[in-house]
């Protein structure tokens, strides 16, 4: 972590926050929420998907989770975690989208590329 | 995520996100449940792509703009709308000739709705399926339509 002079005791937290967040193994990355204002700026940068508010407020959180994680268990551990270290204030979370490799999804159905197009579906006869 | 044989109770109620409201909210966004939903709906053999009709064009074109491919709705033929509790999808589907459009179409609900639910704990309240094309097998050629060429606008 960057040395730089003495962080207050809020964007060291907000750091912490972030560090925590982005161990669980469900989290891709942390995100700005919908209109990006999920953040804390701290010396010379601004550190996107954590907000620590005054105490007492909510803290918010922003994610990406990655496939396969369910989220209400991951919603719940972070909230828990979130929560322990900010002192027992409620934690405000927004999954802000899923990490998804192209091919899971597919191209769309068009003109545009059949070679895409046959990943999701099987070989085999109707 | 298997299909599933056998009973698929959605009375089976899934976690509630929302009765953590005293610990804070969890608000999740609609691109996450169109993904999820779109994953589920392309699992079910017969289903050989999704939009069609008029969102396939814009998805066509959509991946033309700069930029305008990004937004939630890039996962071409799934809608959704998503609340603090329950969710509503609707979904455009290109099916396999051959495939049975009724069971195809429930195989693809019950998917669609145990997928979102067990992956967000939001309520599926409806899933609406509009099937807009048959994909035949004999059209795998360059595409499944002929490209219309676009004439060269007459005026500046």
């Amino acid at each position: 972590m960057p040395a730089a002079g003495t962080p207050s005791a809020e964007e060291s937290l907000a750091e912490r926050v972030a560090a925590v967040v982005t161990a669980h193994p469900a989290v891709a990355r942390l995100h700005g929420g919908a209109f990006g204002a999920v953040a804390t700026y701290l010396p010379g940068r601004r550190l996107i998907g954590v907000r620590v508010g005054a105490s007492g407020e909510p803290v918010e959180l922003g994610v990406v989770v990655r496939l396969g994680y369910p989220l209400p268990p991951v919603v719940r551990t972070l909230r828990r975690e979130v929560s322990a270290l900010c002192g027992g204030v409620p934690v405000d979370i927004t999954v802000a989208d899923l990490d998804v490799p192209a091919e899971a999804i597919g191209a769309p159905a068009g003109p545009a590329r059949p070679a895409q197009q046959s990943t999701s579906v099987p070989a085999s006869s109707p | 995520m298997t299909q599933s044989s056998g009973s698929q109770s959605s009375g089976n109620t899934p976690a509630r996100l929302a009765d953590d409201t005293s610990q804070g909210k969890t608000s999740i966004a609609a691109s996450v449940v169109q993904k999820i939903a779109g994953i589920a709906a392309r699992e079910i053999s017969g289903v050989h792509s999704m939009g069609g009709g008029v969102s396939r064009a814009f998805g066509a074109i959509r991946e033309r703009i700069p930029g305008g491919g990004t937004g939630a709705s890039n996962i071409a033929g799934v809608q959704v709308e998503v609340g603090e509790k329950q969710a509503a999808v609707d979904l455009d589907l290109v099916v396999e000739y051959g495939a049975s459009i009724v069971d195809l179409a429930r195989a693809v609900r019950r998917n669609v709705i145990s997928a979102v639910e067990r992956m967000t704990g939001l309520e599926v309240i409806e899933v609406n399926i509009a099937v807009n094309d048959i994909h035949l097998p004999n059209e795998d050629r360059g595409g499944d339509e002929q490209p219309v060429p676009v004439a060269p606008a007459r005026v500046e």
